[in-house]
């Protein structure tokens, strides 16, 4: 129990069947008529899986839009800048060095591949962002940038999971999993916890969003690519049917359902039903509508662009509003950001993809009010190499090898300090050298922000209590603000 | 955690005594504690070495003097009147970069030479002091083989005398006696039998997973008239010894054997899964089983050794291997792969979470971590043969293979083979996987899995040439191997754990030891997930966690008497199935009654009979019965479940990827397999709603469903309703239902008639035929 009185640990059965609802749902009539409006209308007294619940403390955000740059972006080229390397340029590293690298790296390192990109110092505070970046470098004061996250295994799968479930390994329960085992939806009408990611699922597929040994309706939802929205959510409509004949069948099976009812007092399971499946009508509308772009008006289209990643910025913001908790937003298929040749025309084709939609997103949810409470992080499942990898000697087909011993990431609003770097890496921008920080110290300060105190934040499986953050993990209060 | 297990508590005990003797004055310690280094702990330490927060990072707790002497994971941490020797001391000094305590900060020089101080006066407690509490003792083995000596779980099942009830009815059969008596207890009293026609739907879905047809529900009322009970337990041995009931149990069993179609990773550069295609041979394997009353302890054998128990390649019980060789291990560490056989072994069989013992003695259980190891030994002394491997998987009878379809594979794998052979040994890029490879893992396999005209093998495991002696890998690493140990049983079931013989994995004495009428565990836990099957409840809630941690059962005479009565009948499933489906505590109805319900609200005792929703399969199979498109050919490859060319047969026969679970599955509660399941839950979720209203099997069964003669010869509203109530419901409608559906009918038929492209509607009675599969009345038994 926590200082709320709310068992965390709640058990699997406790938690699927405890579905005490009052008789008082609304009539289906008053909930048909506003299926096309953006609201949710007010929810009966129920306690099932999905109903919202209050955390251990009152949350600092409310929701989290996580953009994955899937594939591990290079820190030197963006956030992390190592100027004095520009004299080493082409030098071999240091034995000393090259013997703090990982077996894998060691192996096959390069020479010294000084980052051709220029750091500028951007906002009132100064912080140093470069060249491929140029709008959201206009956001400096808002970013609070990490350059010393520490990861466990070089490798695309393991580093994926240690970001999004806190194991290299095992199947354990995504992070956005377990706040909606923490928090319930907030919205009837969408799922809790959505990813999105243009042109195929990212490396290690459905293990980045699964729940794991948590009850399968915690899971992300999925959607392979933009505007399609009956992806949202399996059998989300049929096109064969009038709206207006479905509301009538919905309507006629209320009635069948009412006269079972009748006889059946003193179960819960068959008016919840009855309330599931006039959400389900609901949410037809509500899950097609989140996607329609249209709705938007022409300036804030421009301004996020008509491009793919455009496009799904803005429906992350439409998402966030609609009381997602959590969007996931790959940049692309299996894993884009993975340089390891060519990294001077890839990372700025991938930067200019990004960097505007990005900045629209900041501007947007910080007009809007939302990015108080919205947790807005950027980042890859690990870094790259200050080196190049052994291979072309030209530039322009030189790429960076995986990194995961000092590489950074950036978090904006949500209560995180703005215009702020913590940690730092060594003079070749290799290890994290102040304030070396683990994934699971980043999960346990969302957790913090949303409201959960890590370690008491827990399931009972297979005869223990599981957490996110296992054993491990810190609340960085320094980030805070 | 590997401390003097039995010994621990001694040794706290002894030191106590010296240490206060090492103190200047008992009062004055204890008052130098509370005044200058209580506070400082509190504020520095209490955090993360407390009882309060419910932490002991490394084992420590600091609130208390047993804690500091006894220490955490690493040592003592405290050396009364030695501070330079004592590990707490050197923490907070800073000096030693591998021990830095508290670990975000470094206390003052004052806080310091106070701590030191303290440990020089010997570090004298508080003048309460906590002692050894159940939260210090956390994984102290000695305190917890204590505790399991009174546990339920692990005392052997005895044969026990029902109690006389004092009703006739609930007098005649063991099962009712307990129950009743339980009833009584709490001031309850059973409820009236279910009517007949409620009473044989209940009994068709919990004996076989469909329907009953409207004729079988007519002729059982007109049974029941004239022949009473007698007609109930022909109904029984009607539908016990129908195929279908091993489909029904068979998938029971399923969920525990974590079964699927692939493997749990796929391949990246083919974005394929790894494919079984030979998995749907245990699950056949299974089911016939059940079907053929298998002994349960010769069915536990078959599964973790057929191949040394006298059965050999060629041989149909060879497929029952698959409960080991169908687990998850694709892109796992070996060390892995062996945790889901440990896992599925003791948690699956035996309700013990022996896997939570792989880095650390159990923190709950009577398992030491030499007691995993033991156990690692024998599965590491097995090997799996590719799952893709023709040649080392024994081909399996029983499946005649129709010639046309057997020309048909064989054309498709010539020309395979022939693609095979082209690519030689040739590669793509840097991908190590050669062009070969690729094609025998994804076409090939995939032409395996599917194809019915094509060879079928059973998934086997088999001895390695020289069996493994296993070491423990302190704190779960591999590389850090601690002492040797045998391979043998569990400490606290086998307290002698005689070693098993050297020249084989011990295979057979493991499965020998778990499915015996000695062992307290096996026979409980069988018969609990059964009874929770049939009665919607179990009698112990926790079905694979029969432990300390467990829940306890609510009837637990009635549990042991029916493992005791299970045994003693040769471990015959289908008696057991018919000793629980005979008893007045199953026919009971399901009424809701507020008197009882205002003392038990759960049910937890048995006052009526639980109204049970349809699992996802038993929906689907229900709605192709009803539209009389069942396909009940049984055995043989899984084929795909929804999607333009979804099959018609058992959803036991589709297809499950086990990497990316079908998202249907899913919304309905059924497990991942991933890791043994001990069962089903519900949820109720909006997307559950959206299947039945939405999905196009669905649409499609209701469309069937008024193509029937039967339906379509109907004319008026009145008897098309009846029709479609008799099918789907099993009873007549009432005259306000069929008002209400006559008027939808005719308002769409308006709707229908104005309509431009009425062709590509559905008409208005396959939306009343859909509606009644929507509704609850369908998806729930009373």
């Amino acid at each position: 129990m926590n200082e709320t009185g709310l068992p965390m640990h709640v058990s699997r059965r406790q938690l699927l069947q405890n579905t005490g609802m009052s008789l008082g749902t609304m009539a289906l009539g008053s909930l048909l008529a506003k299926s096309n409006e953006l609201s949710a209308a007010p929810r009966p007294a129920t306690k099932g899986p999905l109903d919202a619940r209050q955390p251990h403390f009152p949350p600092r955000i409310k929701r989290v839009i996580h953009l994955f740059m899937n594939g591990g972006p290079s820190q030197i080229d963006t956030f992390d800048p190592k100027p004095e390397l520009s004299k080493l340029d082409g030098q071999p590293l240091p034995d000393s060095v090259k013997n703090r690298l990982q077996t894998t790296q060691r192996n096959r390192v390069g020479n010294i591949f000084a980052s051709p990109f220029k750091f500028r110092k951007h906002g009132e505070s100064g912080l140093e962002i470069s060249e491929l970046f140029p709008n959201v470098a206009r956001h400096a004061d808002d970013l609070c940038v990490v350059r010393s996250m520490v990861g466990e295994i070089a490798n695309h799968t393991p580093g994926l999971l240690l970001t999004n479930c806190g194991h290299s390994a095992l199947a354990r329960p995504s992070i956005g999993s377990w706040l909606l085992y923490g928090l319930g939806a907030e919205s009837d009408n969408l799922p809790g916890f959505v990813v999105l990611c243009p042109s195929g699922m990212p490396t290690a597929q459905s293990r980045n969003w699964t729940s794991a040994f948590l009850p399968g309706v915690f899971q992300g939802t999925y959607i392979e690519t933009e505007n399609r929205s009956k992806e949202l959510i399996p059998n989300l409509t049929r096109d064969d049917i009038r709206p207006r004949s479905q509301r009538a069948q919905v309507a006629l099976t209320r009635f069948l359902n009412q006269q079972h009812q009748a006889n059946r007092p003193g179960d819960e399971r068959l008016e919840s039903r009855i309330h599931s499946m006039e959400l389900a009508f609901r949410m037809q509308s509500a899950a097609t509508d989140v996607f329609d772009l249209n709705q938007e008006p022409a300036h804030i289209r421009e301004m996020y662009g008509d491009t793919i990643q455009g496009r799904n910025m803005l429906i992350a913001r439409r998402m966030a509003e609609r009381g997602v908790r959590y969007v996931q937003i790959y940049h692309g298929g299996k894993q884009p950001w993975d340089n390891h040749g060519s990294i001077i025309p890839n990372i700025k084709r991938l930067t200019s993809e990004c960097d505007q939609p990005i900045a629209a997103l900041l501007t947007d949810l910080k007009q809007r009010g939302l990015l108080d409470d919205t947790l807005v992080i950027w980042g890859g499942e690990m870094g790259r190499t200050s080196t190049t990898q052994t291979g072309p000697k030209d530039p322009n087909k030189m790429g960076r090898d995986h990194h995961i011993d000092g590489y950074s990431i950036w978090l904006a609003g949500g209560g995180f300090k703005g215009g702020f770097t913590y940690g730092s890496t060594d003079e070749f921008g290799l290890a994290a050298l102040e304030n070396p920080v683990e994934l699971h110290d980043l999960h346990a300060t969302i957790l913090h922000q949303m409201g959960f105190d890590h370690r008491h934040l827990t399931y009972r499986y297979s005869g223990r209590d599981f957490r996110l953050t296992d054993v491990h993990g810190n609340v960085l209060h320094d980030l805070l603000s | 955690m590997s401390r003097g297990v039995t010994t621990g508590l001694g040794v706290v005990q002894l030191m106590l005594f010296s240490v206060v003797g090492l103190a200047d004055d008992d009062q004055k310690g204890h008052a130098f504690f509370e005044r200058k280094i209580r506070p400082l702990l509190v504020e520095h330490c209490y955090e993360c070495h407390s009882e309060a927060a419910e932490e002991q990072q490394g084992g420590l707790l600091l609130d208390r003097q047993s804690g500091w002497l006894k220490g955490g994971d690493r040592n003592k941490a405290v050396i009364p009147g030695d501070p330079d020797a004592s590990p707490l001391i050197r923490a907070v000094r800073y000096r030693d970069e591998d021990l830095q305590m508290p670990p975000e900060y470094q206390l003052d020089d004052e806080l310091v030479h106070l701590l030191e101080n303290w440990v020089r006066r010997g570090a004298p407690g508080p003048a309460v002091d906590l002692g050894d509490t159940e939260f210090s003792r956390l994984g102290d083995q000695g305190y917890l083989f204590e505790a399991a000596s009174n546990h339920w779980a692990f005392q052997l099942v005895k044969s026990v005398a029902p109690p006389a009830a004092g009703d006739l009815a609930w007098n005649e059969q063991a099962i009712d006696q307990f129950i009743f008596a339980r009833l009584q207890d709490h001031s309850l009293t059973p409820s009236q039998p279910a009517d007949a026609r409620t009473l044989i739907r209940r009994l068709t879905y919990d004996l076989t997973g469909l329907p009953p047809t409207p004729e079988a529900v007519e002729q059982f009322v007109d049974d029941v008239y004239e022949l009473g009970r007698v007609a109930y337990s022909h109904a029984v041995e009607r539908l016990i010894n129908s195929p279908a009931f091993g489909e029904h149990l068979g998938r029971m069993w399923l969920d525990v054997a974590r079964y699927a179609d692939t493997d749990s990773f796929y391949r990246p550069d083919t974005v394929t899964p790894h494919y079984f295609p030979f998995a749907f041979t245990y699950r056949d394997y299974v089911v016939e089983a059940f079907n053929n009353d298998k002994p349960f302890d010769q069915f536990v054998r078959e599964q973790l050794a057929a191949d040394l128990i006298g059965f050999s390649d060629g041989d149909a019980e060879m497929a029952a291997l698959g409960f080991l060789a169908v687990g998850p291990h694709a892109n796992r560490n070996p060390t892995e792969a062996l945790d889901d056989w440990i896992d599925v072994t003791t948690r699956g069989l035996m309700g013990m979470t022996a896997a939570c013992a792989r880095c650390h003695d159990h923190k709950y259980e009577p398992i030491p971590t030499a007691d995993y190891y033991s156990l690692h030994g024998v599965f590491a002394s097995i090997v799996r043969p590719n799952s893709l491997d023709e040649n080392q998987l024994p081909t399996i009878p029983g499946y005649p293979v129709d010639s046309a379809l057997r020309a048909d594979y064989l054309e498709k794998r010539a020309a395979i083979d022939a693609k095979i052979a082209e690519a030689g040994d040739k590669t793509v890029g840097s991908n190590q996987r050669g062009v070969a490879r690729k094609i025998r893992e994804t076409e090939l396999a995939y032409l395996l899995l599917f194809h019915r005209g094509g060879p079928v093998h059973s998934m086997i495991v088999k001895e390695r040439g020289k069996p493994v002696d296993p070491y423990i890998y302190v704190r779960g690493d591999p590389t850090n191997q601690g002492d040797r140990v045998p391979r043998r049983f569990l400490q606290i079931l086998d307290p002698k754990q005689q070693p098993f013989p050297d020249d084989s994995s011990g295979r057979i004495q493991l499965a020998n030891k778990i499915a015996s009428s000695e062992n307290p565990l096996t026979a409980r836990v069988f018969v609990n997930r059964v009874f929770g099957l049939l009665m919607g409840q179990h009698l112990v809630d926790t079905p694979s966690d029969f432990g300390l941690q467990g829940s306890a059962p609510t009837h637990p005479l009635l549990l042991d008497w029916l493992a005791d009565d299970f045994v003693s009948h040769g471990w015959s499933v289908k008696h057991l199935v018919r000793r629980i489906v005979l008893s007045e505590t199953y026919r009971q109805a399901s009424h809701y009654r507020e008197e009882m319900a205002s003392i038990d609200s759960e049910n937890r005792y048995f006052w009526r009979a639980n109204r049970k929703h349809l699992s996802i399969e038993a929906i689907r199979d229900s709605a192709l019965v009803i539209a009389n498109r069942l396909d009940s050919t049984p055995r043989g490859r899984a084929a795909p479940l929804w999607g333009d060319d979804y099959t018609k047969r058992r959803a036991i026969y589709g297809y499950i990827n086990r990497f990316n679970l079908d998202p249907t599955l899913r919304v309905f509660d059924f497990p991942t397999p991933m890791q043994t399941q001990p069962g089903r839950e519900e949820s109720i979720v909006a997307p559950q709603a959206l299947f039945t209203m939405n999905a196009p099997f669905v649409i499609d069964q209701a469309a069937a469903i008024t193509a029937l003669r039967e339906f379509a010869s109907r004319k008026s509203n009145t008897k098309r309703v009846e029709t479609l109530f008799q099918l789907i419901f099993q009873r007549e409608p009432t005259d306000a239902e069929v008002n209400r559906i006559s008027r939808f009918v005719e308002q769409q038929q308006r709707l229908f008639a104005s309509s431009a492209d009425e062709s590509e509607m559905p008409s208005p009675w396959e939306m009343v035929a859909q509606s009644l599969l929507m509704s609850n009345e369908f998806q729930y038994i009373d």
